[in-house]
């Protein structure tokens, strides 16, 4: 008992007073849309499908009608591989500092742009593309009516493996070490779906886990708040959508209000996620570029 | 190479010309389809052989035949012998194996629900890994399955669980959502009062399409494929698959990338390691070192990621080498980490064997005999704890493992304290791993380039010792050099029968530490 003690009084304090400062090296990747060509060297470098390179828009044609080509970097299907890095001739994609991105909307994790396409073969860029559906602050006000205040000091989370290939389940588990101390922020991890408010789900979702998964939200009363958790829960990740035994992202057998992507998200960004379905935090889907000067590598 | 063959084919009574050696440590023979149940007698008996393996293939588009794969350990050859049998489509069936080695038992039903081919004479030919709503006649690995076909579910039929009877006799169902942050599986305990008669597994809840997945992919893409079979063996996996494929194009990575991949394993075998001994004092209630461990374990998965970009290790293996570098300073803030790891991690394992409350709790709970454990096949360090001395880092180096010294720990209790005992060990032999590693970084480049393309029409056995068991992955490509089939054995898939058979005649309370002893990855083993 007394070694006990002696063991915890030399330990001391090793709780991180600033958990979500963002301190880790290197986080998602950004394309610098100004030195790209779309030349979609990248998007053939990606495994998961996060790079796309779009047909033409008829929407907004370019010099000539139908020689507009889109590039888009969807961070909910993003594994930070970093294979996209070196695959760009143009140096345009850079290791981002960011690794805690948070949104409402799968859309909203979708970087876009539109170039121009000549007859030459050449493409330069147009101009950043928005994405469709509500903005950040928008679906921030309708998630807080919804929820009216109620968590904020306290959240009872029930977490849900739909799939996943326990990765996401180490990170979550990592936010109750000694380290992080989710509790402290009043954040509890209970037994059961009936004690919950919010349900941290991982993907991708199985044929064999949608049907417990749709029985776990029943079980879990409202308001109730489903938060997807990793590459997988947000897109379907590496194992796709729609195959025979994934069906992909958490969003397609339930709603989901708030994504955490990454592969999987570090416990800095699981805790910014249940801030933000908490009503607590400012989400933010778009990972800042890297200081002026920073390597690519 | 010649006096292994010579053994073999005197062991299987085979001719010359059936046995061949396609490269170094792999065997290959080709045997009769009613040879097969013979031909595994006189490999255990003759050979000590182990079934580390068992799968079928579709050839049908270029041979007109399925296949039936075995593969076997020879321990005392130190190689693989992979037993290939032909298997007719108009008479799609196998002879069984099962009923004289356990060990194959849930490899050969795996078989029947993704090729629809019948081991003849199996014991208990039910499904292992299909769902009761999964309808008769659509076999997932079969060639002319898409991987985006959307079956529909059969209604009703709830599954057959084992009856029991008696009075005070009754089920415990739970799961498959679980009450912690762990996988979910669904475990039916049958039960008298609180010691636990019988418990049954349903797993595959988590059942991903994961083989089939390689086969959609570019292979280059294959290998984060393999980093999510478990994401507590990224690094396992990543190696198993890359040895695989550099094996089929003859490709040798570089002494550096050898030495940093063996660096990179034993990482990976310490903060597991570390964390399970901590989650089994959580469940016996000890939570002060509970929470050491936990603390112990982070501060080394926040060094991995400031030394090689990632906590949990993944993106660091290539095929062909590796990619994450170590410079010198970061080789010396790791050593300078693993000595005071070393120093925190001995006093919490004394702490713990020398607290009365928690030994009473380990010892002689959820004994697996060595016999239980050689018949069904368990591997690793469940199969260590057990008293079988087996360890591919020794046995079948990969890496650069033959370069250290270090000795393989077994123990003979089987029990949760045997198989925390192994854990600790293995630690310190890790350290001792890492540190001649890391003093003897050889400088050479990372990588060596891979060609473009995959020989056609050739197949290769890869292999890890990760830090629950062996990883193994098979690989083998079609006429145009695309992947065609990857064989996945997760260690969790060879284990679960054995944790099943650890329970029976604990209480059930018990039931959460044997589960964490074992501690079997669920995505592993369902894929």
């Amino acid at each position: 008992m007394f070694r006990i003690l002696a063991r915890s009084a030399r330990t001391g304090i090793v709780t991180d007073p600033r958990p979500l400062a963002p301190r880790l090296q290197r986080g998602f990747p950004v394309i610098d849309f100004r030195r790209c060509t779309a030349c979609g060297d990248c998007a053939r470098a990606c495994p998961t499908g996060a790079i796309q390179i779009g047909a033409a828009d008829a929407a907004s044609p370019g010099p000539s009608p139908g020689t507009t080509r889109t590039v888009s970097l969807a961070y909910g299907q993003c594994i930070s591989c970093r294979e996209c890095i070196p695959a760009c001739p143009e140096g345009a994609v850079t290791m981002g500092s960011s690794f805690d991105l948070v949104a409402y909307t799968r859309e909203q994790l979708v970087h876009r742009a539109s170039f121009d396409l000549y007859p030459s073969g050449r493409a330069t860029f147009r101009q950043e593309e928005s994405v469709p559906g509500p903005s950040l602050a928008e679906s921030a006000t309708m998630l807080a009516a919804r929820i009216r205040g109620r968590f904020g000091r306290s959240l009872h989370v029930r977490q849900v493996d739909a799939g996943s290939c326990n990765g996401c389940e180490l990170e979550i588990a990592a936010t109750t070490n000694p380290v992080f101390d989710l509790e402290r922020f009043g954040i509890h991890f209970v037994a059961s779906p009936r004690h919950a408010d919010l349900l941290l789900v991982t993907g991708p979702v199985t044929r064999n886990m949608e049907i417990a998964l749709r029985r776990t939200l029943e079980a879990t009363p409202e308001p109730r708040v489903v938060v997807a958790v990793g590459a997988c829960g947000c897109s379907g990740g590496i194992f796709g959508e729609g195959t025979y035994a994934a069906l992909g992202g958490v969003d397609r057998v339930v709603p989901v209000d708030v994504y955490i992507p990454g592969c999987p998200p570090p416990p800095q960004a699981i805790l910014a996620g249940l801030f933000v379905a908490m009503g607590i935090r400012e989400a933010r889907s778009r990972p800042e570029a890297p200081e002026a000067g920073a390597t690519s590598a | 190479m010649n006096a292994t063959i010579e053994a073999v084919r005197e062991t299987l009574g085979l001719p010359a010309s059936a046995i061949s050696a396609p490269r170094p440590g792999e065997l290959r023979a080709h045997v009769e389809p009613g040879a097969l149940p013979d031909v595994a007698d006189r490999l255990v008996a003759g050979l000590g052989a182990r079934l580390a393996s068992l799968f079928a293939t579709d050839e049908r588009v270029w041979n007109a035949v399925y296949a039936l794969h075995q593969i076997w350990l020879l321990p005392r050859q130190r190689t693989f012998l992979r037993v290939t049998s032909r298997v007719d489509p108009a008479h799609p069936r196998f002879m069984s194996i099962a009923a004289k080695h356990p060990s194959a038992n849930w490899f050969e039903r795996e078989v029947v629900d993704t090729f629809g081919l019948v081991p003849v004479g199996h014991p208990n030919p039910t499904p292992v890994s299909l769902h009761d709503d999964w309808p008769a006649g659509e076999w997932t690995l079969r060639k002319d399955f898409p991987d985006d076909r959307q079956v529909t579910r059969v209604p009703g039929s709830f599954h057959p669980f084992r009856p029991v009877t008696g009075e005070g006799v009754f089920h415990v169902p739970v799961g498959p959502v679980h009450a912690g942050i762990i996988e979910p599986g669904h475990f039916r305990f049958g039960v008298a009062g609180e010691p636990v008669l019988y418990l049954q597994l349903r797993l595959f809840y988590v059942h991903k399409g994961t083989e089939k997945r390689f086969e959609r992919l570019p292979w280059r893409h294959g290998i984060f494929l393999a980093e999510s079979i478990s994401g507590d063996t990224a690094v396992g996996h990543a190696l198993a698959f890359a040895h695989a494929i550099e094996r089929l194009i003859g490709c040798e990575p570089p002494p550096r990338a050898r030495y940093l991949r063996v660096v990179l394993l034993e990482l990976e075998r310490i903060y597991n390691h570390v964390s399970d001994i901590g989650a089994i004092a959580t469940d016996v209630a000890f939570s002060v070192p509970a929470a050491h461990a936990q603390l112990l374990r982070e501060r080394l998965v926040s060094l991995q990621e400031r030394l090689f970009g990632s906590r949990l290790l993944r993106g660091t293996v290539a095929i062909g080498g590796v990619k994450a570098d170590l410079e010198a300073a970061g080789r010396d803030e790791l050593l300078a980490h693993l000595g005071r790891l070393k120093a925190d991690f001995e006093s919490l394992v004394t702490l713990l064997i020398d607290s009365g409350s928690f030994t009473d709790r380990i010892d002689g709970t959820g004994v697996l005999s060595t016999e239980a454990a050689r018949d069904l096949g368990v591997t690793g360090l469940a199969a260590r704890a057990s008293g079988l001395d087996e360890d591919l880092r020794r046995d079948h180096p990969h890496d650069a493992y033959d370069a250290f010294g270090f000795v393989v720990p077994v123990e003979e209790g089987g029990d949760v304290r045997a198989r925390l005992m192994v854990r600790a060990r293995e630690v310190e032999q890790s350290i001792g791993i890492l540190r001649q590693a890391l003093g003897a970084l050889p400088d050479s480049p990372l990588l060596t380039p891979p060609p473009a393309e995959l020989p056609a029409f050739s197949a290769a056995l890869g292999w890890a010792e990760a830090w629950r068991g062996p990883c193994l992955h098979w690989v083998e490509t079609d006429a145009y050099g695309a992947l065609t089939r990857v064989k996945v054995t997760d260690p969790s898939f060879r284990n679960w029968p054995g944790l099943a058979r650890a329970v029976p005649g604990n209480i059930i309370p018990d039931f959460p530490v044997i589960n964490k002893s074992f501690n079997l990855s669920y995505s592993g083993n369902d894929r």
